[in-house]
């Protein structure tokens, strides 16, 4: 195929998502009118307030959840549920600790009915690319978090999916351990040309990997703005452009932080709770 | 009181009775049998409590209740209503044992991480799929547990419905030695009794207790 054709279709596109909870009377907003699409092999990166609703997002756009309005399309179609092309790592490592490493990175293939050399081959291949040749045999409550997270990335590259969804991925590791595994994260989205979308509160994390990020506002969340980060790979965290990019993010968010913060104190005050009461009794 | 010696020497001799092997063997039998009763029974009331909430919330108060009856005492209604035997000996055994299997299972269940699910889910993992990789296993350590509190709690009720209602199990024949005055035959019975339930624990749960160690955090 035609590389520059297939960089202009959109593999992943949301259209108007919004996510209500709650009782259909009484909605609670999380999520509106979240619009972006996503080019083939593109890095995504998600920011936004904690408690915004990026997490569930993600999940949506893996199929686990579904919106209350609007379409998630995954190279045309809409996603309705799991979908084989389309993976997930988790915050959690979520592994499954009665397995080996090998048991859970083979587990994508084992459920699809794949037979075990072939799934053997895969496990050797990514455990390789993920840096746990050797730990193949070992239980999960014999790894560290860094450890337990390559295991993570490997059991969601087995299944050779073509959007990889990544929630905090690094969020629950100790720093000096995430940012290798960030600077590997790089390498094998370079070498692989895999979609990444990776959900993430930590800003300089979003400029160290994304072309593409999407600034949530705070709950419901909308988006604030898109940027493309347009720096030369592999990044240096230290040049002017990185953190004049990392800058220009970090105000935006600061300034949707700010506007809460304020709405909330105006809140607290009596004589503004009650105008606010009387505003929404109206 | 008969001595430890004697005891011994006495289960060595009643161990070629035929007659003694089979009463052993038949109250196990009764025994094994309520517990997978209870354990065919409790399984899925158990699952879907721990999987969902609305069933949890009407079902598990029920059975507490059901669980705080004094099973001695429903003895004597459970024989009135099913008859001396066998028969009434597996429904006691079941219904004792179905409480620890039940709140273990639950518990078990209850406990599994939502992620997991997740992981499940986005590997497109079918229903069978998912309670035999993710279920089965992630409760096995309750599970056990549950069932070794069955089988501790079980052997008693078993021996007294025996007792009670002249089943031919070991329960009776202890009972009749007692009435006979043969005190080291009615030990050397207690005594086969206490090495069968240590031979299921150690044959059965401590070969899971051993696979679960390996992998349990």
């Amino acid at each position: 195929m035609d590389k520059t054709v297939d960089r202009l279709t959109h593999q992943m596109e949301l259209k108007n998502v919004s996510k209500e909870y709650g009782q259909t009377e009484d909605p609670i907003p999380a999520i509106q009118d979240v619009s972006f699409n996503l080019h083939r092999g593109e890095f995504a990166c998600i920011v936004g307030p904690s408690g915004c609703g990026k997490s569930t997002l993600l999940k949506m756009a893996a199929g686990l959840d579904k919106p209350t309005s609007g379409e998630i399309l995954f190279c045309g179609e809409p996603v309705i549920g799991p979908h084989p092309k389309i993976s997930m790592v988790f915050q959690s490592f979520a592994l499954f600790p009665w397995r080996t490493v090998t048991g859970n990175v083979e587990y994508g293939l084992e459920v699809q009915g794949v037979p075990k050399a072939e799934r053997l081959d895969s496990v050797e291949k990514y455990l390789e690319m993920v840096g746990l040749a050797g730990y193949a045999h070992l239980y999960p409550k014999q790894l560290s978090g860094g450890m337990k997270q390559r295991v993570g990335m490997a059991r969601a590259l087995a299944v050779d999916p073509e959007v990889i969804l990544m929630d905090e991925a690094f969020s629950a590791i100790d720093e000096f351990t995430a940012e290798t595994l960030r600077e590997e994260v790089a390498d094998i989205h370079a070498e692989t040309e895999k979609t990444f979308v990776l959900v993430t509160h930590n800003l300089v994390e979003a400029v160290e990997l994304a072309d593409k990020i999407i600034v949530l506002s705070t709950r419901p969340a909308r988006v604030k703005k898109i940027l493309d980060v347009d720096l030369e790979r592999p990044r240096d965290k230290t040049r002017s452009e990185f953190v004049d990019a990392h800058k220009s993010i970090f105000a935006l968010l600061k300034e949707e932080l700010e506007t809460t913060i304020v709405r909330r104190r105006i809140s607290r005050v009596p004589e503004f709770q009650r105008l606010t009461d009387i505003e929404a009794q109206s | 009181m008969p001595s430890f010696t004697a005891t011994v020497l006495t289960l060595a001799s009643s161990l070629h009775d035929a007659g003694f092997i089979m009463r052993v063997a038949q109250s196990f039998l009764n025994l094994t049998s309520g517990i997978f009763l209870a354990l065919a029974v409790a399984m899925p009331l158990a699952l879907l409590a721990g999987l969902r909430n609305r069933f949890d919330t009407t079902m598990t108060p029920l059975i507490m209740l059901a669980g705080a009856l004094p099973d001695i005492a429903l003895l004597p209604i459970l024989v009135l209503w099913i008859g001396p035997g066998n028969a009434a000996a597996i429904s006691i055994a079941a219904f004792s044992a179905f409480f620890p299997i039940y709140f273990t299972i639950r518990e078990g269940t209850q406990d599994i991480s939502k992620d997991l699910f997740h992981v499940a889910a986005v590997f497109n993992t079918s229903r069978a799929d998912t309670f035999r990789k993710l279920i089965l296993p992630a409760i096995s350590p309750q599970l056990f547990t549950g069932l070794r509190l069955a089988y501790d709690f079980v052997w008693e009720i078993v021996l007294a419905i025996e007792i009670f209602s002249g089943v031919t199990g070991i329960g009776l024949y202890i009972s009749k030695a007692v009435e006979a005055g043969d005190v080291a035959e009615a030990f050397a019975a207690i005594l086969a009794v206490g090495m069968m339930a240590i031979l299921v624990d150690r044959l059965v749960f401590g070969r899971a207790e051993r696979w679960i160690r390996r992998w349990i955090d």
